[in-house]
């Protein structure tokens, strides 16, 4: 029987095999696609944190995706129009370098993801995603109204910004650097769900009261992991706006929110490669069925439906011989 | 006063009308398990619920151990001696039984915050973890997830989480519940021994059990204290018999 450890492996196998082959039969296309299922992974990745295993129901993860890309966009803007982005108190330009964007991108979705889980985790359940919706939606409109970055029509960066030794704009090198984050982030995820912290996070799922009354600050601890799972898909943002050389206000829609949720969903919720899984399965639906029709979007409710009615544990859960056994 | 762990003074709780706790006054000595007995939504459960801070109080005060807890919140309280178990289970059922415990112990040892240490390398924790584990009788289940233990080893893991906090004071709400003859045995054993370290408040309506462990008595009916002595004053208390016990002892 396929275990879910086996299959994990078969992942790593098709991350590297599929821009293999579009090296080989010379299909940048499938380099492409490969690595947007990589950066919406790591935006499932850094959603399945706080939703897969603190039960955290995020509808507003598309502000932090957003707001990487924004930062990414605005920074790369500025450096291409030599502008100054801003001159007081002092003097800050933009930049093309991914090695100076992304630790802004990342801090400034920290400090976003910081503000809105300070606020949002004060309520629970259906006010929880209430709230989280509405912040992602605020900034929505705020994109749209703000014209000196594109307004409703977006940004367009025309060049990728720059890495150390690589080209960029060459499809296998951007994917090997999309790839690198990507793992980066299942080997943070997993350092995390193995430490006290994340033993913490996943009793807060299962049974708060119980955790607060062996006195753990479950506050505290919801706030951290919503940074942190902010903070990576905000870096998801960051890349993906480098992907497509664009960013628009359609990355903050919660459309985005429940599309990077889909990927947790289907691909199984509190499984550390399960987003992937799901990413990729949502972009091999929408290139394949969307083929033959427009509203594709029909068959992927169809197939969520049976996921949550038949697979809750997501299609990794399908190969999971422990939880077939406890059936 | 001076032997007093727990001190409460006037603690009322209403909801409109209804009076859930009527102005109680109740203490806790060093060594001492004090029990509370009452009929059926009489208000101990939420006078357990007023001590730990997860029900707030209208009026009266709390005291742990010479400082006044009445404005802490219910993880502060924990944090500082108040350990609790739950009338019906409470537990993190997809946990084993030895990681619930590990659970317990993160706060005491400072290791909640800790991000990227794996938890299953922390040898000290999993050590301790068992010797609890082998005090509730429960070894045997170390690794089974606490979701498939018996009620009664579920009653045993939440004392054991109690226990794993090492507190000033246990308050335990029907702890014996629904446990077999060995398992009360093994409970009784284990609160004669842990009172003398943490002295117990213990809610419990096996009789037996109550009148084998219990220093002091007191007797709650719509919300107020109505008799508190020793097991034989309470047995011979007219009233407590009438609208307790019901029946000559």
């Amino acid at each position: 029987m396929i275990i879910e450890k086996f299959f994990n492996k078969w992942i790593m196998f098709f991350l590297i095999l599929i821009p293999t082959c579009g090296v080989i039969f010379d299909e940048p296309y499938f380099i492409t696609l490969a690595t947007k299922v990589v950066i919406l992974g790591i935006a499932g990745i850094g959603l399945n944190l706080a939703l897969g295993y603190c039960g955290l129901i995020s509808l507003g993860h598309a502000a932090f995706f957003g707001i990487g890309g924004y930062i990414t966009g605005i920074l790369s803007f500025h450096a291409l129009n030599d502008e100054v982005l801003f001159s007081w108190p002092v003097v800050v330009s933009g930049s093309s370098e991914m090695l100076i964007i992304w630790p802004i991108a990342i801090l400034v979705s920290a400090l976003f993801s910081f503000i809105i889980g300070l606020l949002s985790l004060r309520t629970s359940g259906v006010y929880f995603i209430m709230i989280t919706l509405a912040f992602a939606q605020m900034l929505y409109f705020f994109s749209i109204s703000w014209p000196n970055y594109g307004g409703e029509d977006g940004l367009s960066i025309y060049i990728r910004n720059s890495f150390p030794m690589l080209n960029t704009m060459d499809p296998l090198s951007f994917y090997i650097i999309s790839l690198f984050w990507l793992l980066f982030s299942i080997f943070i995820s997993l350092k995390l769900i193995n430490s006290p912290f994340g033993m913490s996070f996943q009793a807060i799922k299962q049974n708060e009261e119980r955790v607060k009354s062996v006195g753990i600050e479950t506050f505290k601890v919801k706030l951290l992991v919503f940074v942190i799972s902010g903070t990576i898909t905000g870096l998801a943002g960051s890349l993906y706006t480098d992907l497509n050389r664009f960013v628009s206000p359609t990355v903050l829609d919660w459309h985005t929110s429940g599309e990077i949720m889909v990927f947790v969903i289907l691909g199984g919720m509190a499984r550390l490669y399960g987003p992937l899984v799901g990413a990729a399965f949502f972009i091999a639906l929408e290139q394949t069925l969307g083929s033959y029709t427009e509203n594709w979007q029909f068959w992927l409710g169809l197939i969520l439906i049976l996921v949550i009615l038949y697979a809750r544990s997501g299609i990794l859960g399908l190969f999971d011989k422990k939880l077939k056994h406890e059936k | 006063m001076k032997n007093k762990i727990l001190n409460i003074k006037n603690l009322s709780k209403s909801y409109g009308a209804f009076k859930v706790t009527d102005e109680i006054a109740i203490d806790l000595n060093f060594d001492e398990i004090h029990a509370l007995i009452g009929p059926n939504g009489a208000g101990k459960s939420t006078l357990i619920k007023q001590i730990v801070g997860s029900v707030r109080h209208d009026i009266g005060s709390i005291v742990l151990d010479q400082e006044d807890i009445t404005d802490l919140n219910d993880v502060e309280r924990a944090k500082i001696g108040i350990s609790r178990t739950f009338q019906v289970s409470s537990i993190i059922p997809k946990f084993s039984a030895l990681d619930n415990i590990i659970l317990s112990l993160l706060d005491k040892s400072k290791e909640t915050f800790q991000l990227f240490k794996s938890i299953r390398k922390n040898k000290e924790l999993d050590s301790k973890a068992k010797k609890i584990l082998k005090e509730i009788e429960l070894s045997d289940k170390s690794n089974i997830l606490a979701s498939e233990l018996s009620h009664g080893e579920r009653r045993k893991l939440e004392v054991g989480l109690a226990l794993a906090m090492d507190p000033k004071v246990f308050l335990f709400d029907e702890p014996m519940a629904g446990l077999d003859e060995s398992g009360t045995k093994m409970m009784i054993n284990l609160f004669k021994k842990i009172k003398t370290n943490s002295p117990i408040l213990l809610i419990e309506h096996d009789m037996d059990a109550v009148f084998a462990l219990a220093d002091r008595v007191s007797v709650i009916n719509y919300g107020k204290i109505v008799a508190t002595g020793t097991v034989d004053q309470i047995r011979s208390n007219v009233l407590v018999r009438d609208v307790y016990l019901g029946y000559e002892i």
